[in-house]
């Protein structure tokens, strides 16, 4: 069963018409993917799951517990994790403690600074982001910044990690390293984590996702993998002209 | 949906009718209602709630425009009113000359030289430097009322066409003025509303505040729109000052006052919708006239009925929904690395604070202004009035420096500090009940902030004043709060470790001593778990939530924390003076001086406090100089600063919105032999500003006009551009 699901999803703003009876599950130890043009309604559909915005109409489910009406707070308690595509990292703090924020809420320390620390320094090391830990994170470039907010939720014990672009910002070998911890995270059988991921990068998307959720002008329009997401006729309108889709297409196929 | 309210909207609704009810019927006059004095009675209200409406729309009209709250509404109506009497009443000019010259000439380019030299620059800053900026510019239009026409000659302004002019209502008659003040003031909220949604400069200037970019993009044109809202916004507010002035008087405070119930009356309308707004206003004006008509409430209440505004802003309060946590508005990055003091940095700094205080009011360190020997008990009253406002300051720090959030009501907080005080060891003076004073002011500042803590921060502002001002008027003029029994020293010599600090100079060492205590405390505060998840909610609320984080709790406790700090510095506070009259004489001003004090030296800051001092060491200083004579111009340049210094610090906040300390602190940090960090990053800074050689930029030598000329043509940007010389060419 799908740990995580949205349901029918209409978001409303007044006459503009952002989700359409969407539906999106995620299954644990895989990355789903969720791409689409831009404009789609992906981070949206973020903003509904993780209760940043209540949908107009439709539903949202997380090991099969309604959360529709839940607090953003509460649903992050329930192990949902999130990063941001326009970059919400703390700021005026450098990026260990943006991690330790994270940890202290969501481990169980019992008040001891060391576990703390070695488990932010963890997460930090997972994102390979060890040597600027002292750095206040609003001096970071972008890229790195993007990295705090990943390790942010990771130190969030997540059971489902929602990812919104986290390529932008990283150079190619940055990125593949990024798909490997993705792909490492989801192996990891203790865990079960599942990954939702929203990214612009085909190659990325289709390198690393099971699943893939077509969203254009807010309605789902293809499910599957890769490989049929990318023969489907109404994916193929949605993106054509569209260089990237293209690209991906013709490095797949070779 | 209830009548077209959702429902917690008419739940609030229908307590706040019955608890009207209530309160009408225990506090019922007895005055016979007939149907001329009820008649009477409404038109009263409805031409108060006119001129409030008047300024709830220069208000509205602002912040949908600009998205700048601007608390100097009420300043600059009454600079108007100075100005206008000024004009017709000494000047002799004719009324409708001098209404013409200050609202239609002065307000408007006053509104349009704010925009340009201030208000366009915070656009992007944090609410705590926007609401901080706008309070500094009503403080300093006041000081310049105050200097340019001085309170000892009394001055009225005249009605518009004279008082007994008007429509004879039987038992009294409803003059011209009052009646051109209703319909103006519904004219122009009309006119208002029909300018932002019908026409062209209207969308544009609520396209702009949503998007700037965008709707520059789309024709718009950013830099007029908003001088355009400021002027019109300030022609409101001068309109608003010259026709309440006659019927409140020309006094400063009093006019200024005014613009509080106009916050209330624009929270109405969710400070966005005219129309409430209006409402909001005509309400409040019905609600006021009448309770005071009909009710009495004893002379332990008699204030009562002028706290209509701040009840009607707690309703708003709590009737609004939810406020969604915004994302993807999160400001530009930062030039400068945070460092956050270690904790044997803030024992030395408390130690040499101890150490200051110790030699200075001993007299050991001598500058030569000073004379020779210990401080007298004058300097010394300036010192522990210094210090205890120091420490009502430092409460500040943690809520409007880390967490983001603004209270405008430290005073009352110290105040009820003081009550409680009072009550538990009043006759004793024992210190150890400070520790409890601290306990039971906490719940009181999570009181305040929960009403308001899920919403904007805007409304949490506005919701301290509110509190700030209910507590002067029903709270602390109760007779069993404060009780003035008698004269001489109420609050008794606080004892503590088997001591009675009865001389200024120890009491004044005992403050120091207590500041240096909170200081260390927030030093290691801001280092721990909680100070990070303060500092943490302010910089994006929606990604703490995401973390797990309860925001609005994290707030209330924030407020509690604070407001236990203001409750025990209110202990000392109300010790300096010993007399209850000093905690009761709260004055909304004074709080605003402390806050735009603490914010101008740094609110985040854990010795931010101590900039307060400078108000009574000036004060002190300029006593020395008058005894030592032949200085007249030190001392009016003492005063000069004393009146504006606050107001023009904060106005630096629009360019450095960290504060003095900060900016202090950078140029010293890399003299201590152990900040090799500070000095590492000032040669960064640097190097980053050396231009970068021709060798680096992988070139051999600078290019030539013509080559400049072909990369252009190559990158298609020629068209309109001609090169003068070629880049980097000058430089070889």
């Amino acid at each position: 069963m799908a740990l995580l699901e949205a349901e029918h999803v209409v978001m409303r703003f007044g006459g503009v018409v952002a989700l359409d009876d969407a539906s999106v599950d995620v299954d644990p130890g895989l990355v789903t993917g969720l791409i689409g043009p831009n404009g789609a309604g992906k981070t949206t559909l973020f903003n509904v799951v993780t209760g940043l915005l209540p949908p107009t109409s439709g539903a949202v489910k997380f090991d099969g517990a309604d959360i529709t009406r839940a607090g953003v707070a509460k649903r992050s308690q329930m192990g949902i994790a999130r990063t941001f595509q326009k970059l919400e990292a703390f700021n005026t703090l450098s990026a260990f403690d943006n991690v330790r924020v994270a940890v202290e809420k969501n481990h169980r320390t019992k008040w001891r600074h060391r576990r703390v620390n070695d488990v932010a320094h963890e997460m930090l090391g997972k994102v390979g982001l060890d040597d600027v830990a002292d750095v206040t994170v609003g001096t970071l470039p972008t890229g790195s910044a993007r990295l705090v907010e990943l390790a942010r939720a990771l130190a969030c014990r997540p059971r489902v990690l929602l990812l919104d672009e986290p390529s932008s910002g990283l150079n190619e070998e940055e990125t593949s390293s990024i798909g490997q911890l993705l792909l490492e995270l989801v192996a990891d059988k203790g865990s079960d984590l599942a990954v939702l991921l929203v990214e612009h990068d085909m190659s990325f998307v289709m390198g690393v996702c099971a699943r893939i959720h077509v969203l254009d002008f807010g309605k789902i329009i293809a499910v599957g993998t890769p490989i049929e997401v990318q023969a489907d006729s109404a994916v193929r309108a949605a993106y054509l002209g569209s260089d990237e889709f293209r690209g991906a297409y013709v490095e797949l196929d070779e | 949906m209830i009548l077209g309210l959702r429902p917690p909207v008419a739940l609030a609704a229908l307590l706040a009718a019955v608890a009207a009810v209530i309160i009408a019927v225990f506090n019922w006059k007895g005055a016979p209602v007939t149907s001329e004095t009820f008649l009477v009675t409404t038109y009263i209200g409805l031409f108060l709630g006119a001129l409030w409406a008047m300024y709830a729309t220069g208000l509205v009209v602002v912040y949908t425009t600009t998205g700048v709250f601007n608390f100097a509404q009420g300043a600059i109506g009454v600079f108007a009113a100075f100005l206008y009497w000024e004009l017709h009443v000494n000047r002799g000019w004719h009324s409708i000359l001098a209404l013409f010259v200050v609202v239609g000439m002065f307000a408007p380019a006053l509104g349009v030289m704010l925009d340009i030299v201030i208000m366009r620059r915070l656009r992007t800053a944090s609410l705590v430097v926007q609401l901080m900026v706008t309070v500094a510019i009503m403080v300093l239009l006041l000081s310049v009322v105050g200097d340019i026409w001085e309170a000892d000659t009394p001055r009225r302004v005249p009605y518009l066409f004279g008082i007994e002019n008007g429509i004879d209502l039987g038992p009294s008659q409803l003059p011209w003025h009052r009646l051109i003040v209703f319909l103006a003031a519904i004219a122009i909220a009309v006119a208002m509303r029909f300018l932002l949604r019908r026409t062209r400069i209207g969308t544009a200037m609520r396209a702009v505040v949503d998007n700037r970019e965008l709707a520059a993009l789309n024709g718009a044109r950013p830099n007029v729109v908003s001088s355009t809202s400021w002027a019109l916004g300030s022609m409101l507010g001068a309109l608003g000052g010259i026709l309440i002035a006659p019927e409140l008087g020309l006094d400063p405070a009093t006019l200024n006052n005014v613009v509080i119930i106009a916050f209330a009356a624009a929270a109405f309308g969710a400070l966005r919708n005219l129309p409430m707004a209006v409402v909001g206003a005509m309400l409040i004006g019905l609600l006021r006239a009448h309770t005071g008509a009909w009710l009495d409430f004893g002379p332990d209440y008699r204030f009562a009925h002028l706290s209509i505004a701040p009840l009607i802003l707690l309703f708003v309060v709590v009737a609004l929904p939810q406020a969604r946590l915004e994302v993807g508005r999160l400001a530009h990055h930062l030039r400068r690395h945070e460092r956050f003091t270690k904790w044997w940095e803030g024992l030395i700094g408390c130690g040499v604070i101890i150490l200051l205080a110790v030699a200075f009011s001993g007299g050991w360190l001598d500058f030569g202004i000073w004379d020779p020997g210990a401080w007298g008990s004058r300097e010394l009253n300036s010192a522990n009035e210094a210090m205890a406002f120091a420490l009502i300051g430092l409460s500040l720090v943690p809520l409007i420096g880390w967490a983001g959030q603004i209270n405008f009501a430290p005073l009352a907080f110290a105040g009820f500090g003081a009550f409680v005080y009072l009550k538990l060891a009043g006759d004793t003076g024992n210190g150890y009940w400070i520790l409890l004073v601290g306990l039971l002011c906490a719940p009181l500042g999570a009181l305040v902030a929960l009403p308001a803590a899920r919403l904007r921060g805007l409304y949490l502002a506005l919701m301290t004043m509110a509190f700030a001002q209910a507590m002067s008027l029903i709270f602390f003029p109760h007779s069993w709060v404060l009780p003035t029994i008698g004269v001489g020293r109420q609050f008794p010599h606080i004892e503590l470790l088997g001591a009675t600090f009865d001389d200024r100079r120890g009491f004044f060492l005992l403050m120091v001593c207590i500041f240096a205590i909170f200081v260390f405390g927030l030093v290691l505060l801001r280092r721990s778990r909680y100070g990070r998840r303060w500092m943490a909610i302010n910089d994006s609320q929606a990604a703490a939530a995401t973390l797990g984080i309860p925001v609005v709790w994290t707030k209330v406790v924030v407020y509690a924390v604070s407001a236990a700090m203001a409750g025990i510095a209110g202990v000392f506070w109300a010790t300096v003076s010993g007399n209850v009259d000093s905690v009761q004489g709260f004055d909304l001003l004074i709080g605003f001086n402390i806050v735009l004090l603490v914010a101008a030296a740094g609110v985040s800051i854990p010795v931010a406090g101590i900039f307060l001092i400078f108000i009574p060491l000036f004060t002190g200083l300029g006593h020395r100089l008058e005894d030592a004579g032949n200085v007249d111009f030190l001392v009016t340049l003492l005063d000069i600063l004393t009146t504006y210094g606050p107001g023009m610090l904060v106005l630096g906040m629009v360019f450095n919105p960290r504060g003095a300390i900060f900016e202090m602190g950078r140029g010293f940090s890399p003299i201590l032999p152990w900040r090799s960090d500070a000095r590492a990053e000032i040669a960064a800074e640097n190097a980053q500003k050396r231009e970068p050689e021709i060798g680096e930029l992988g070139l051999e030598r600078p290019f030539t006009p013509e080559e400049v000329i072909a990369i252009d043509r190559r990158l298609g940007i020629l068209d309109d551009v001609v090169p003068k010389e070629g880049y980097g060419a000058s430089r070889s």
